[in-house]
């Protein structure tokens, strides 16, 4: 390990500006998350036009600490009101909800934060250790293992992200097929742009991210005003006994250890997102348990276990983005994103080309989780009140700063135009439950999937056989078709299953 | 379900075919002395979704079939589908004045139009809400971006 690197990034880590960035994002991610309907890729798309005039690591430290913020924070209105900010905290609702309503609010915030911010330090330092020798073994691998990766990561993705894998696989074929807008790497002539000059440098990403995440949620949110207008919050009082003490930490500490553990790993694979992890945490404390029949009535180990896997996810999940370059979620595909606005290519080379980079991340990771603990802890009351927002509110601000968003990216009328018709994309595909998450990874990795593709065809000269010399990669080719045959049994299987209960159509 | 999956495949497959039949062969261009031609990954991205689209449609067919489902009857109920789509052409009709005034200067009209539409009627929630978001953005582009009023 460079330690001049290590003790330079730390240094950088601890300055003011990064103080105010990092705090920024963990305050503005702490805030969106406690709002329901504003998820973490909705505060990263909106959120990474602001981040142009900020340094590449302030700017990175800014989105983590933003991604880490809506996590925790989506706890607080998972407990007091019921309503999960994001769908990784539903798991959290189940005891946390009654646990309120029996007049604990205040412990089973406080549950839930010290899990979230023990669970996210803990998977960052497996992260600090498992992705630098990753990214180590992945700077050996050529274009062959490296197309053959992301293969194998668009079907795992495809097939993991949402039920159905035809679905999935359709919405990566329309990602795959967007990413391929452009000028051509090779000819150097327009591609599928229409004669539009404004496409010659691809569909403007802030255009796809900002539309299909956040502006479609707005009008899914708006559409299910109509329907659901409650926001019934569980308030919260001053009350000297309603707090966490050490017997109840040391009560639920074994499981927040295990939730780290099972959020590290299914953080680590691609399209396994949050909610699996907080769900299988859930499911694993629950049989752990010698009184399992009292999950979901308010036992505090049920919080601990959704959250500390909730939180261990976002580190993990950059495992494969800082080891090999791939997303493994939409939050790690925005990220790229965001690298690439800062002119920085992330993946394996991250570390050859700029390791103080890497390195200051790390440390601001860890900074990211230090102040998520003091805003969590202090901010309690502030962030109670903020459930009380209704929705309808929050809609039309959102709005706003998705399209002011575009504005300051420059795009003018024509990318706002884009915008809208991602916009109506992305509420089709939530309707229809395509994988959005799909399409957006394989938009954004249909780039280096086409680059190592075109060399890897270049050096082989169109002979197939030398895979045989490229074990790696005829291992992830094979692996990519086991998991296509699985994923398509699996989808048939679940749709017999489901043809065989009633409808409701 | 299987109705949604039967028209959504079935446009999914459809627009897969415009890509292979119209789009590709006329704009994704030709490099005959390359080994691989520009419109090779465009074409794999469009048969995915030919080949998936189609199973998704030939699945809800055959479910409705079975189920005694009619393809073409569903009621739309329009009321709904009314309350879906204003808030699309809300967002299209600002995006429109957007080619006329900069955002900044109407901002504060979206938001509180739209707040008053969803059916907020607090003056001082909806003055707070309109302006409180435009300031912050003038803050934003004009003194830390400095890229002017956007």
């Amino acid at each position: 390990m460079n330690f001049s690197a290590v003790g330079a990034a730390v240094s950088e880590a601890l300055t003011l500006a990064s103080f105010i960035g990092i705090g920024g994002g963990v305050l503005l991610g702490y805030i969106v998350g406690v709002i329901p309907g504003l998820s973490r890729s909705v505060a990263i798309s909106i959120a990474i036009p602001m981040t142009f005039y900020m340094s590449p690591f302030i700017a990175i430290s800014f989105l983590i600490g933003l991604s880490k913020g809506t996590a925790a924070g989506s706890a607080v209105s998972a407990i007091l009101l019921n309503a999960p900010g994001e769908a990784s905290s539903a798991a959290t609702a189940l005891d946390g909800y009654p646990m309120a309503k029996q007049g604990k609010p205040k412990t089973a915030l406080q549950i839930g934060l010290i899990a979230s911010v023990l669970g996210d330090i803990l998977a960052t330092i497996i992260l600090i250790f498992v992705a630098i020798p990753f990214a180590r073994v992945a700077l050996l691998f050529g274009p062959y293992e490296m197309a053959a990766i992301l293969a194998f990561a668009l079907v795992f993705i495809a097939g993991l992200s949402g039920g159905n894998i035809f679905k999935g696989l359709a919405a990566g074929g329309l990602g795959i097929f967007l990413g391929t807008i452009g000028l051509d790497n090779q000819t150097g002539l327009p591609r599928l742009t229409f004669g539009y000059t404004e496409l010659m440098d691809g569909m403007p990403l802030i255009a796809v991210a900002i539309g299909t995440l956040a502006l479609s949620e707005m009008f899914v949110q708006s559409e299910k005003l109509r329907y659901d207008r409650a926001n019934m919050s569980v308030a919260l009082k001053k009350d000297s006994t309603d707090r966490i003490t050490w017997p109840i930490f040391r009560n639920i500490l074994p499981t927040i250890l295990r939730g780290t553990g099972v959020g590290t790993f299914v953080g680590a694979l691609p399209g396994l997102g949050p909610s699996v992890g907080s769900f299988m945490s859930y499911g694993m404390a629950q049989k752990a348990a010698k009184d399992p029949e009292t999950f979901g009535k308010g036992n505090p180990k049920g919080i601990a276990a959704s959250e500390s896997a909730d939180n261990a996810v976002i580190p993990a999940a950059l495992i494969p983005l800082f080891g090999l370059g791939i997303p493994g979620n939409v939050s790690a595909a925005l990220l790229i994103g965001a690298f690439a606005i800062h002119g920085i290519t992330v993946g394996p080379l991250l570390l050859r080309d700029n390791p103080e980079l890497l390195y200051s991340i790390f440390a601001g990771m860890i900074l990211a989780s230090v102040i998520m603990l003091a805003l969590g802890w202090f901010g309690l009351m502030f962030f109670a009140q903020i459930t009380r927002v209704p929705p309808h509110v929050v809609i039309p601000i959102v709005i706003f700063f998705c399209l002011a968003g575009m504005m300051l990216q420059g795009y003018g009328t024509f990318g706002l135009i884009i915008l809208m018709a991602f916009a109506l994309l992305g509420y089709l595909m939530k309707k229809y439950d395509y994988s959005f998450v799909t399409f957006l990874v394989a938009f954004i990795i249909t780039p280096m999937l086409e680059l190592n593709l075109r060399q890897s065809i270049i050096l082989s000269r169109g002979n197939v056989a030398i895979l045989l010399d490229r074990p790696i990669a005829l291992i992830f080719i094979a692996c990519t078709a086991l998991a296509l045959i699985t994923l398509i049994i699996r989808t048939f299987r679940t749709d017999k299953a489901a043809a065989g209960a009633p409808t409701s159509e | 379900m299987p109705r949604s999956d039967f028209w959504s495949g079935l446009a999914v497959a459809g627009f897969g075919l415009l890509a292979l039949l119209w789009m590709i062969p006329n704009y994704a261009g030709t490099n005959p002395f390359a080994r691989m031609p520009p419109g090779l990954v465009p074409s794999i991205g469009a048969w995915a979704m030919v080949i998936c689209g189609g199973i998704i449609a030939a699945k809800g067919l055959i479910q409705m079939l079975r189920a005694g489902h009619a393809p073409f009857t569903a009621d739309l109920h329009w009321g709904a589908v009314a309350w879906a789509a204003w808030p699309f052409a809300y967002v299209a009709v600002a995006i429109w004045f957007m080619s006329f005034i900069k955002i900044t200067w109407f901002g504060a009209f979206l938001i509180g139009g739209m707040l008053v539409l969803l059916g907020e009627r607090r003056w001082w929630m909806i003055l707070g809400c309109s302006v409180v978001p435009v300031v912050l953005l003038y803050i934003l582009s004009v003194y830390m971006m400095r890229t002017g009023v956007v």
